[in-house]
């Protein structure tokens, strides 16, 4: 395997967004559990609107990555900032409160609660009637399932409500991990389209962790390849031989 | 760390603390001899609350029974019968029977099938009351609420009964914490972490239960007698609730799950409680209230773990610890072809579903499911989002799931058998969300899914854990093998994924269920996996059935798919017949992989999921 050598790591990568600040801008940000680091210095600007998607092996750190942004995880070393605001002391629920929606792997719904409630949650004190025409945009079939419990969904609908949940509370910044997981290919092929759609309409920013190649390379504008807890490479996802140069870091 | 010398370090610290309760009369004034005895005797049964509670999870109100049980089998025969050692034996062994039934009683109300946490807190906290007010309604035969006094017993002196309760407390929280420490001990810890998973690996939980209650409810009942033959005083407030909860806050201040912190909370709580009730009569409850409420906010895992930390801390802001791999207690071994034990063969097919239905309520999930699988067949289980099929995995793993039909497992009909049953027949789980004990290691979760077949050590670890074939080439393919003293909530997604595969190979099923195994793998990890699968089916004839999203994945390893949609069979051929037709191309493929085009857009009700 090859990787660009560890002294000169891509330190700041091209925003395209014209604005002063970006959307998301993590700057040398270590993080890890006790006694473990897990994400070594990763410097990342996401623009506002521009979709990024990190890709890379089991247990290089994706999800490490978001939980530290999100402040689940303390941060070693290294800021963050969302949007020009610094929120690298900021506990998880402040960050929410600055836009960020976090789109977790697991255990991330109200099993007990039913659709609606679910969706209510989180769109709390805004128009929940805007939020429902935002999950008709997305997946119209929980707007036959209001009243189901979101618990007795299978797997991979609760997936979709995730997703569907997650675009509609209005979040600026969305930090999605693995949303592909457990999906039928023509839901794969659907959620890009939501992405990019929902994106196009609201100009939300998004960090997309995948282990889904083809989805990230259709669905993002960059991608950047985590290597135990660095990133290792980066790039535009229309440059030619992208795949490839991802690929390379995938298999061993 | 060898063996013997881990056991001998667990004795030598044993002596050392049974030294100390012999010096402990020529230093302590009487009176302190004299409250001390009935503080060792309350620590050995909080000792029995963290057993239960610490380790296995069940929080009890209800261990002050068991010392009535023991108290009151001496106080009654001592008081109606004359004290002969004839008859101070059979009170121990009537105090011992009596509590044994009880904790039978509520040991099998508490944790039959299906019972949840909060059952066993619910009958636990009924049960001193009920207690109570037995006594209270025994008229001059219990004494009613003044309870029994002035009976004869042993003649000891304060010393010899200080000494006999010490020695009485040493070797019982000796005994528990070797337990505790052995292979044994992580399938309490194991238990509490993820029942479910325990049933799914074949594990009897609710008898492992009622056995840890009933062996605690005898420790508990030993305590009580010597407390009555000590005392020569019963109380109904010996059953009571107050004594029960008080157990229970002992517990939590010391440190629940470190069986030496309750011993030390009990001893120290109930000695200063003596202490300040004679100094502050109106004021001591009020200040243990006070200091409960006070640790339990600033330290929420007790006492003990506190001061184990501090040093911890105070070095760690010294020096910052880099990501040192500690190194595996356990060596991994693959376990000889001739001792595989996998389930017994029966007559039938490997996997016959017959007219299968499931229904919640009006809603049906599955209707009229039949099909019939082959040894050696690798069964791929296709559909959309929502068709059922994780609730026909569910139903092929548990017989009270389905709600109409029969379901045949490696020749054996599973009936209404509980998960653990099915595990024995030969089935294996695997669930869509990873599902492993997340406070355990690897190397532990490996051991536990072994746990059925090795029945584990109730005093030793084990060094070596020999492993089925294919078990270890999942862990070798992932990498798990470095990580196996990693506790299991720090892997990554796609690690535990593969963790719990190789924790279902470990059982040797003869049907293999994988609800979505390779999810979270890379390519290549998924094409490794596959090749796994194929060889079991293939060289050692297992059944196996996949759900599974990733056609080129499916197209790779299975001989037949089955295409599921809204809870009926669509479809069932072979890969070639089912890829290319025109409903699965309708319901549930995509475009393919390199098909996703940047422009796509949603076409609103234009492609429904089908509900």
């Amino acid at each position: 395997m090859s990787m660009p050598p560890t002294s000169t790591p891509p330190t700041s990568m091209p925003r395209m967004s014209p604005h002063p600040a970006p959307a998301l801008g993590v700057v040398g940000l270590s993080s890890g559990y006790a006694g473990a680091v897990v994400v070594r210095e990763v410097n990342l600007a996401i623009g506002a609107g521009e979709i990024l998607a990190v890709l890379g092996k089991n247990g290089m750190g994706k999800s490490t990555l978001l939980k530290a942004v999100m402040g689940f995880l303390p941060k070693m070393a290294g800021s963050v900032t969302i949007a020009g605001t610094e929120a690298t002391r900021l506990s998880p629920h402040r960050v929410a409160r600055l836009g960020v929606g976090y789109v977790a792997q697991e255990k991330a719904l109200f099993q007990d609660l039913t659709v609606e409630e679910n969706l209510k949650l989180a769109v709390r004190g805004r128009d929940f009637a805007a939020a429902l025409a935002e999950v008709e945009a997305s997946f119209p079939f929980l707007l036959q399932r209001l009243r189901q419990r979101a618990g007795t969904l299978s797997g991979g609908e609760q997936k979709m409500l995730l997703m569907a949940r997650s675009l509609a509370t209005g979040a600026r910044l969305l930090l999605v991990d693995e949303i592909t997981e457990g999906l039928q290919p023509s839901v794969i092929d659907r959620l890009a389209g939501v992405i990019r759609s929902a994106r196009e309409r609201h100009g939300t920013t998004m960090l997309l962790v995948e282990q889904h190649l083809p989805f990230a390379l259709a669905v993002a504008d960059r991608w950047a390849v985590l290597d135990r807890g660095e990133i290792a490479e980066a790039g535009a996802s229309i440059e030619t031989g992208a795949r490839e140069r991802v690929l390379k870091h995938l298999s061993v | 760390m060898t063996e013997a010398r881990r056991l001998s370090l667990i004795l030598a610290a044993a002596l050392l603390a049974l030294a100390a309760i012999f010096a402990g009369p020529t230093v302590l004034d009487t009176y302190s001899v004299n409250v001390l005895t009935r503080s060792l005797l309350y620590a050995a049964v909080a000792l029995t609350v963290d057993l239960l509670w610490g380790y296995l999870g069940i929080l009890t109100f209800g261990q002050s029974v068991f010392f009535a049980c023991g108290a009151y089998a001496a106080g009654l025969v001592f008081t109606h019968m004359d004290f002969t050692p004839g008859n101070a034996a059979l009170a121990l062994a009537l105090g011992i029977g009596a509590a044994l039934f009880t904790a039978a009683i509520v040991g099998w109300l508490a944790f039959w099938h299906g019972a949840s946490a909060l059952y066993a807190s619910v009958i636990t906290l009924v049960l001193p009351i009920v207690a109570t007010q037995l006594l209270y309604s025994g008229g001059t035969f219990t004494g009613s609420s003044s309870g029994l006094s002035g009976f004869t017993s042993f003649d000891l002196s304060t010393e010899a009964w200080f000494w006999l309760a010490g020695s009485f407390l040493v070797a019982m929280t000796t005994l528990a914490y070797i337990v505790v420490q052995s292979d044994a001990g992580r399938l309490l810890v194991a238990v509490r972490e993820n029942e479910q998973r325990c049933k799914y690996l074949g594990l009897n939980t609710s008898r492992l239960k009622i056995r840890v209650y009933l062996a605690c409810a005898v420790i508990g009942a030993v305590a009580g007698y010597i407390y009555a033959a000590y005392a020569m005083v019963v109380a109904p407030e010996l059953a009571g609730f107050v004594f029960g909860t008080e157990l229970v806050i002992w517990t939590a201040l010391g440190g629940r799950g470190t069986l030496l912190g309750p011993v030390f909370g009990a001893l120290i709580v109930d000695y200063e409680s003596a202490q300040l009730s004679g100094n502050f009569p109106f004021v001591w409850q009020l200040i243990i209230g006070t200091v409960f409420v006070l640790v339990i906010v600033a330290f929420p895992r007790g006492l003990l773990p506190m001061l184990f930390d501090l040093p911890r801390r105070l070095l760690g802001l010294l020096r910052p610890r880099a990501a040192v791999a500690r190194p595996a207690r356990v060596a991994l071994a693959t376990l000889d072809a001739a001792q595989t034990q996998g389930a017994e063969v029966g007559n039938g097919p490997a996997l016959a579903v017959t007219g299968v239905a499931r229904r919640f309520g009006s809603l049906t999930v599955l209707d009229g499911i039949d099909f019939k699988a082959r040894a050696g067949e690798l069964v791929s289980l296709v559909g959309p989002n929502g068709a059922g099929k994780t609730t026909l995995m569910r139903c092929i793993a548990d017989g009270a799931e389905r709600s109409a039909g029969t379901i045949i497992v490696n020749g054996h009909d599973i009936g209404r058998r509980p998960p653990e049953a099915c595990v024995a027949l030969g089935v294996g789980r695997k669930f869509q969300m990873a599902n492993v004990f997340e406070t355990l290691t690897v190397a532990e979760c490996l051991q536990i899914a072994r746990a059925r077949h090795s029945r584990p050590s109730l005093w030793r670890r084990a060094q070596r854990l020999p492993l089925p074939e294919a078990a270890m080439h999942v862990i070798a393919t992932t990498g798990l093998d470095r990580q196996l003293s990693t506790p299991a909530h720090l892997l990554s997604h796609g690690l535990k994924q593969a963790l719990e595969l190789s924790m279902v190979l470990a059982l040797e099923p003869r049907v293999l269920l994988l609800d979505e195994p390779t999810a979270g793998l890379t390519k290549t990890e998924r094409m490794q996996i596959g090749a796994i699968l194929i060889d079991l089916a293939k060289k050692q004839g297992l059944c196996v059935l996949l759900v599974e999203h990733d056609l080129d994945f499916v197209r790779e390893i299975s001989s037949r798919v089955i295409v599921l949609h809204q809870g009926r069979i669509v479809l069932d051929g072979s890969v070639e017949e089912v890829v290319a037709s025109e409903l699965v191309k309708q319901v549930y493929a995509g475009s393919g992989h390199a098909g996703i085009a940047h422009e796509t857009a949603p076409k609103t009700g234009g492609q429904e999921v089908p509900a």
